[in-house]
């Protein structure tokens, strides 16, 4: 038998907020991360219906040439994306980044309409003309390759 | 000849500091007087040799050398001569010369203030110190050499990236960097402690000195890089919870709970080898960041050199040096107990809490950093974690530790009287929960409950400080009021006035974030839009050319009660060699708001996509910053010196 002395409680009481700090840490965190993970597609993926339709995805590619249009009126703007292999329609409404141009690479963020048109809510391209989004490139030379085997 | 010269410099630096590590084998046979003057010579040298190869490279650059590949990248002719200079950091190469150079900064600072602590410490301080600069020098010399040619030697530079032609970032880096490669000092503290097997507290108060100043220097890195994400970004955003912010913000979180958890070990001698781990992880996380940001993985703006053999070599120190220091600690930490006792009722146990929620949430951040990395590696997809996590995480465990604050300064060491304390705190807590309830409902008719709860915490700690300031000037020796204010303990005012620099901080981010009206709206000229009280007129659009950029002025006019007050000159720039575009937003800044403008693209004619936002209260974060830096200033250099005259003459 441990005797409940008062040092032994005062003991208790600290392991035990320690404990149910860590669990309430933990629970939170996964919770956290589970309902905030946006995982990447590529258009290919997209047109193969590996992409689930109408929930918070990543998609990036680049900007097909002659593809953009702009509205005048107001900030609506529709292109195409591709990698090479397929290409998809991507809708946005907002302000496009300083560095957006055709044949750039972008990543956007936003859900599928269905399984050829994407609703942006975030477009990103980045800093300079060399740059390219990390994503982007690998899968340009993932394609790359595939095409030199072909 | 530069590149001979700057070659050979470091070079020499390179095996010196082989040298300054070498006192390890021998420390314990040749007299520790000899020895600290060897290293103390060496770590002088090694820094004079550094500030030489940095000043050539400047020199390089403010002469438009471009016979160095490093200059012809990243300047040009027409670069303004500030611009020129800022360049020396403006990107791998010279930032990591610069890093370094700061290193042996701090290395020789710890040779210089060191006389409060043992011979045999500092000389074992400096060899650690010796083997850091040592790794980071062999990296400059194999992978990141600024002063490497080019063939053939081009007419003109790249010019510098113009994001980075701005003000703020002229000093951003250097700030940063100092406070970012000071944790080194509490990592070399730490390791050298282990290798003694003992610890003094009084050693601890001069460690605390070396921490508060690291992270007064993190803190203003930190608060610059935001002022000019803000200003420079075009997006009116200041923090984009971006890898590599985190990255900065990670030490920072660390290095905070270390300043709080020394002061207890200080005090109480308790929690001593949790201070000394949380001094080894401090500099973890500064080694990572660096890791991070220089290692290309990144998708970030900060991101602008990207070679995977650079990261792979950072990555096995950063392996090593973690490793090894964590292997030591765990052999060695026995030796640092001194007291283990201390009360659930003291100020010591809230203390614990605060770190444990630092710790935790740099945890947090930490993971949704690294898992993107982790998963895209492990071939389980590629994903990312989006601002969501991290503003979920960070206000669900920062808020708990601002609630904490206020009892943290009213309890007292080992035992405290809690009647007394709840009593007191909790009039002030009801006072502020009335007063944000108030604010709210009169200024913002919402009542969005994260932002009564974050309101009120920080009109808690804010009321519960000053009152605590107050109440010691009222209670000091002395009659006059004026005399008091300059008695009032140093670390006192220090602590007080970081945590209401903390509480206008949090005003800032919230009511910035919650109520902040933002227009994107295509505007033709000579059309009026309203915003809050004020009407915006467009009224032209203007060529203007600089020396190396040339850029489109909007004008803009903005009435109050038809009233004219002041007109906006947002640019949209083309710089002429990079061809990049970059947003100038014109802003107008008043205590308690900011109207923001930006110029979107030109759609046609006489139209233009135009950003407009109208942000209150975005001013706090910068006072919030300040308040907590003169806070740090406070908490190092103390007013002791002072305080003796005056008590000296009643």
């Amino acid at each position: 038998m441990i005797k409940i002395t008062k040092k032994n409680k005062s003991n208790i009481i600290r392991i035990s907020v320690f404990f149910f700090a860590i669990a309430s840490f933990s629970a939170l965190l996964i919770y956290a991360l589970s309902k905030n993970m946006v995982y990447f597609y590529t258009p290919t993926q997209i047109i193969k219906n590996e992409a689930p339709i109408g929930s918070f995805i990543r998609v990036g590619g680049m900007v097909k040439k002659n593809s953009v249009i702009k509205s005048k009126n107001n900030l609506k703007v529709s292109f195409k994306i591709h990698d090479l292999e397929q290409a998809i329609n991507v809708s946005y409404e907002g302000i496009l980044p300083d560095l957006f141009s055709e044949g750039q690479g972008v990543v956007m963020t936003g859900k599928l309409l269905n399984v050829n048109t994407f609703i942006a809510d975030e477009v990103l391209a980045k800093h300079d003309e060399n740059y390219m989004p990390p994503e982007v490139a690998d899968m340009m030379k993932e394609k790359n390759k595939e095409m030199y085997k072909k | 000849m530069i590149t001979e010269i700057g070659n050979i410099l470091l070079s020499i630096a390179t095996s010196l500091s082989l040298c300054m590590f070498s006192t390890v084998f021998v420390r314990r046979i040749i007299n520790v007087d000899k020895i600290l003057l060897f290293s103390t010579v060496i770590t002088h040298v090694i820094t004079f040799l550094i500030f030489i190869s940095f000043c050539l490279l400047a020199l390089a650059f403010l002469s438009d050398n471009f016979s160095l590949k490093y200059v012809a990248n990243n300047s040009n002719i027409s670069l303004d001569t500030i611009y020129k200079f800022s360049a020396v950091w403006g990107a791998h190469e010279g930032s990591i010369l610069l890093w370094v150079f700061i290193l042996s900064v701090w290395g020789s600072s710890i040779a210089l203030f060191s006389n409060n602590i043992p011979k045999i410490l500092v000389v074992d301080m400096l060899a650690i110190m010796g083997i850091l600069l040592l790794f980071f020098l062999i990296f400059i010399l194999l992978s990141s050499n600024p002063f490497d040619r080019i063939f053939p030697i081009p007419l003109n530079g790249r010019d510098l990236n113009p994001l980075l032609q701005d003000p703020g970032l002229i000093i951003h880096p250097p700030m940063l960097y100092i406070g970012y490669v000071g944790t080194s000092v509490p990592f070399v503290f730490a390791i050298a402690v282990l290798m003694n097997r003992k610890i003094e507290l009084k050693w601890l108060s001069w460690l605390r000195k070396w921490v508060i100043c690291s992270w007064v220097f993190l803190t203003m890195g930190i608060s610059l890089g935001s002022w000019w994400a803000y200003h420079e970004l075009g997006w009116g955003g200041w923090w984009f919870w971006d890898p590599v912010e985190n990255a900065s913000f990670m030490p920072w979180l660390s290095i905070t709970a270390l300043m709080h958890s020394l002061i207890v070990s200080e005090k109480r001698g308790i929690f001593i080898s949790w201070s000394i781990l949380l001094a080894i992880l401090t500099f973890s996380l500064s080694l990572l960041g660096t890791f991070l940001v220089r290692s290309g993985i990144l998708v970030s703006v900060h991101a602008f050199a990207n070679d995977p053999e650079r990261g792979l070599y950072i990555l096995l120190f950063l392996t090593l040096i973690i490793g090894s220091s964590l292997l030591l600690y765990f052999l060695r930490s026995k030796y640092l107990v001194f007291q283990k006792e201390y009360s659930i009722s003291s100020k010591e146990f809230i203390l614990l809490i605060n770190n444990l929620f630092l710790t935790i949430t740099t945890f947090a951040i930490l993971l949704g950093t690294l898992y993107p990395l982790i998963s895209s590696s492990l071939n389980m997809g590629k994903i990312s974690v989006g601002a969501p996590y991290f503003n979920f995480i960070f206000a669900s465990l920062m808020l708990p530790i601002v609630l904490l604050m206020s009892p943290a300064i009213y309890s007292s060491w080992k035992k405290t009287n809690y009647k007394y304390l709840t009593k007191k705190l909790s009039i002030i807590l009801f006072y502020s929960i009335i007063i944000s309830y108030v604010f709210l409902n009169i200024f913002y008719d919402s009542d969005i409950f994260i932002v009564f709860i974050a309101l009120s915490l920080a009109v808690f700690t804010i009321f519960s400080s000053t009152i605590k300031i107050f109440q010691n000037i009222k209670n000091g020796i002395h009659e006059s009021f004026l005399k008091n204010i300059f008695l009032l303990p140093s670390r006192l005012l220090s602590n007080l006035l970081s945590h209401i620099g903390i509480g206008v901080l949090i005003i800032g981010i919230t009511i910035s974030n919650y109520y902040s009206i933002q227009k994107e709206v295509v505007m033709k000229k000579n059309t009026e839009i309203l915003i809050k009280n004020l009407s915006i007129k467009f009224v032209d659009v203007k060529t203007k050319t600089s020396k190396n950029y040339s850029s489109q002025v909007g004008i803009f006019d903005a009435f109050s009660n038809d009233k004219y007050l002041l007109s906006f000159f947002p640019e949209k720039r083309t710089y002429n060699i990079q061809k990049n575009i970059m947003t100038e937003a014109a802003i107008d800044s008043n205590f308690l708001r900011d109207i923001y403008i930006a110029l979107g693209e030109n759609l046609s004619n006489d139209s233009w996509v135009v950003r407009i936002y109208y942000k209150p209260y975005i001013q706090f974060l910068w006072y919030g910053a300040a308040l907590m830096i003169l806070g740090g200033i406070f908490g190092i250099f103390g007013r002791n010196k002072l305080l003796k005259n005056i008590k000296n003459d009643p």
